[in-house]
């Protein structure tokens, strides 16, 4: 294990009612990157990430945080990150500042420092007009806001973010961009997946992309596209049809 | 359009069993115990009828009618659940005629081993009917219980529906809930009153019970059988007339509040806002005196949670309605009674009343969903998170045991039953959610992410019910020993009675958390995936 990476997965597999749905990924996200996880519908990229985060038990392989295992040592490796997954409901009786709070106290953090933060959070992700609203209540855009806020509470030191740009509008897109770019230019390290393929050519240092289970490619962005656009490596990759014109002629 | 219907609900049943034996095994077990109760009851039914005595052709039909038209009113609400394997709102975007609809999901409902359960049981009477006064009697009986069978249906489905519409909407729950309080309560007078007159009137003033019962839907259908037989034709059209009318005001109502069902977002319960409190979040959020910790929070959330989700309200709605009614039953009918089990009733209704208000948490990460993924990703230790929940469940149910406990002492006029009443139903309570804490590890199971609180999906309405009775069963089991204590202890046990009875429940349910708590530790991903509903 070496130390500059911050974030690995060796050999994860996992097969659903035996369909291998991740097909053994070894993956190193070097320390102070914004890595960016691309695939079509069905890649495995929701997998792969709840596996490196402790959500689902990988048939095989293993998931290290700075150097912690997940699976061996959750205590210390939870503690580092902070997790937005993807199809995963909130907390969401409670409203934005009772959510924030519940999370920072599952953290352990102090009750000066929740106070602090909570009001800082709702105010920069434009979520204290929210007010008492509950959490079910808010809109598909404000709901992905709180959660990345949730992720973020305890300053951990590694993000994983589970498609945190979809149902965001580009206001609110934009301020998420911002946080995100700050905070890996303040050390920290983001991981996350998406098939929006502008918002990571536009960020990413580096980018794999998946597909079918496995990971096609790996390295830094202009390694990865060289000389083309990212969406032309992307399909290049992935493999997949383009459309011939002829088809669908009775639209 | 209904066979459409018909065939949908069939392929989805079919594909929920794909791959999954516990599920099959749950719906063959569902299937052999309906057969088996609904063939002793037909044989019954039809031995009733067929028979030589007046009597018993006047009561069987007319009281077993009635309590299946209770119990398909009441057992959704309060047990089973209902299948809503083909969910209103599925249908919001298609350009579906609400008639068609209606009847589509009636049909679909019909579809099911309670509905086929019930008219095995009733078919009795049709063939009873047949036996002794040929083809045209037992041709009415056949009808009246077709139609007996589309009334229970809709009544199930147009009161749950409505029931559901009400606990969502803050104004009107409270009012539904006292509501179904009251109708379930009123249920304890009614079977007092028929169990009383069986006793000491004589089956005179009982006929005449059941002859105004068979004026009422509740056993119209299932009396015609009958009329037919003795020749009263304008008596059985009349009836029939009647329970078609009901069948229609019924499904005019379900339509209503089916279409208020689709309408609603999917999740959402209108725009409600939290109380406003001053404060830091923090401060706001546990109040003064709760610990700044993991705990605290998890106890606070948990508080609010009872609070302001359906599901839970529903439950601890139900729960409180049998709470006060069973034992307030049992308690009242048995004064009359001799000897020391006679006497002591009461100390049996509260070991039943207790466990079962253990069972409250048995399915609690499976109220919870996916929401549970939270407490995963931060780690939270599985003993913190059970002394929690059980600490936050206990600061709702316990005030509701001790004023029972109080309530049921007075109605025996006896206020030194107190200690003992409140001992061992404490007890029972402790043992109960010692059970219901390993069962919500063990065997969460996933709840549909829609509207109606009283909905399970396909399947596990039965494995829900066969788990809740097993635990319920060893909870009782295992208060055993304090009721032994009151029960044969003399003035030593009943003075002893409360604070044995306490001491135990503390006992157990600390057992049960740290048992559990150690099982949840390495169990974690396994109880989310459990709980996450598959679509």
């Amino acid at each position: 294990m070496t130390v500059d990476s911050a974030f690995a997965l060796q050999g994860l597999v996992k097969t659903f009612d035996g369909k291998v749905a991740v097909d053994g990924v070894d993956l190193a996200v070097p320390a102070g990157s914004f890595f960016g996880l691309l695939g079509p519908n069905g890649a495995g990229k929701t997998t792969t990430l709840s596996m490196a985060v402790g959500l689902l038990r990988p048939d095989a392989g293993r998931a290290l945080v700075l150097g912690h295992d997940v699976w061996h040592d959750p205590v210390r490796a939870k503690s580092l990150i902070g997790v937005m997954p993807d199809g995963v409901r909130l907390f969401d009786r409670l409203d934005g500042t009772e959510l924030l709070t519940y999370q920072g106290l599952l953290r352990g953090m102090a009750p000066e420092v929740i106070d602090a933060r909570v009001t800082e959070l709702l105010d920069v992700l434009a979520l204290t007009d929210a007010g008492r609203t509950l959490v079910v209540d808010y809109s598909a855009g404000m709901k992905k806001k709180i959660a990345l806020a949730c992720a973020l509470l305890h300053a951990p030191r590694l993000l994983v973010l589970d498609e945190p740009f979809e149902a965001v509008d580009p206001v609110s897109g934009a301020t998420i961009r911002d946080i995100l770019t700050r905070y890996v230019a303040g050390g920290g390290t983001v991981i996350f997946s998406s098939h929006v393929l502008e918002v990571v050519e536009r960020l990413c240092s580096h980018v794999a992309i998946m597909a079918a289970g496995r990971i096609r490619t790996v390295g830094t962005l202009d390694e990865v596209r060289g000389q083309r656009t990212l969406e032309e490596a992307f399909v290049e990759v992935v493999g997949g049809r383009t459309a011939t014109g002829a088809e669908l002629s009775w639209l | 359009m209904a066979l459409t219907f018909a065939r949908l609900k069939l392929r989805v049943l079919r594909n929920g069993f794909r791959g999954r034996s516990t599920k099959v095994v749950m719906f063959v077990l569902g299937l052999v115990g309906a057969v088996v109760y609904g063939g002793f009851a037909a044989l019954a039914a039809a031995a009733a009828v067929a028979s030589d005595s007046p009597a018993a052709a006047a009561l069987v039909p007319a009281f077993g009618g009635a309590a299946l038209v209770l119990g398909w009113l009441f057992l959704p609400l309060v047990w089973f659940g209902v299948d809503e394997t083909l969910e209103p709102g599925r249908f919001a975007l298609l350009p579906l005629p609400r008639r068609d609809l209606v009847r589509g999901l009636l049909v679909a409902a019909l579809l099911g081993v309670p509905a086929a359960a019930t008219l095995l049981a009733s078919s009795g009477l049709a063939i009873g009917a047949a036996l002794r006064g040929g083809p045209l009697p037992g041709l009415v009986a056949a009808l009246g219980v077709l139609l007996g069978l589309l009334l229970c249906v809709v009544l199930s489905r147009a009161v749950t529906s409505a029931f559901s519409r009400a606990l969502r909407a803050r104004r009107t729950r409270d009012l539904a809930a006292v509501l179904l309080a009251v109708l379930a309560a009123s249920l304890g007078p009614i079977q007092l009153m028929i169990t009383n007159s069986a006793q000491h009137v004589g089956t005179g003033r009982l006929v005449a019970v059941a002859d105004v019962l068979g004026w009422t839907p509740l056993a119209a259908p299932y009396v015609v059988g009958v009329d037919a037989l003795d020749g009263r034709w304008a008596a059985a059209g009349a009836r029939l007339a009647l329970t078609v009318l009901t069948i229609l005001l019924l499904m005019w109502w379900w339509a209503g509040s089916l279409e208020s069902a689709m309408l609603a977002a999917p999740g959402g319960g209108g725009a409600v806002r939290t109380r406003a409190a001053s404060g830091t979040p923090v401060a706001r959020f546990l109040g003064a005196r709760r610990p700044r910790t993991q705990y605290g929070a998890l106890v606070a959330r948990e508080l609010k949670y009872w609070g302001r989700d359906v599901r839970r309200r529903a439950s601890l709605i139900t729960f409180a309605v049998i709470a006060v009614f069973l034992p307030v039953v049992t308690n009242l009918g048995s004064q009359g009674g001799q000897g020391a089990v006679a006497q002591n009733v009461h100390g049996f209704s509260m070991v039943i009343v207790g466990a079962l208000a253990g069972l409250g948490i048995a399915n609690q990460f499976g109220y919870d969903g996916t929401a549970y993924a939270a407490h995963v990703v931060t780690g939270v230790p599985g003993r913190i998170e059970l002394r929690a929940r059980v600490v936050a469940y206990s600061w709702i149910i316990v005030p509701i045991l001790a004023a029972l406990a109080v309530l049921n002492a007075v109605l025996r006029e006896d206020l030194s039953l107190l200690p003992v009443m409140a001992g061992t139903l404490f007890a029972a309570y402790g043992t109960g959610l010692a059970c219901a804490t390993h069962v919500s590890v063990w065997a969460a199971y996933a709840l549909p992410e829609n509207q109606n609180p009283f909905a399970v999906n396909t399947g596990s309405g039965m494995v829900k019910s066969l788990l809740a009775m097993a635990a319920w069963l060893a909870g009782m089991v295992l208060a055993l020993p304090v009721l032994l204590l009151v029960l044969f202890g003399g003035a030593v046990g009943a003075a002893l009675a409360l604070p044995a009875g306490l001491a135990y429940a503390v006992a157990a349910v600390w057992l049960g958390v740290v048992t559990a708590g150690d099982v949840l530790d390495h169990r974690q991903p396994e109880l989310l995936a459990a709980i996450t509903p598959r679509n």
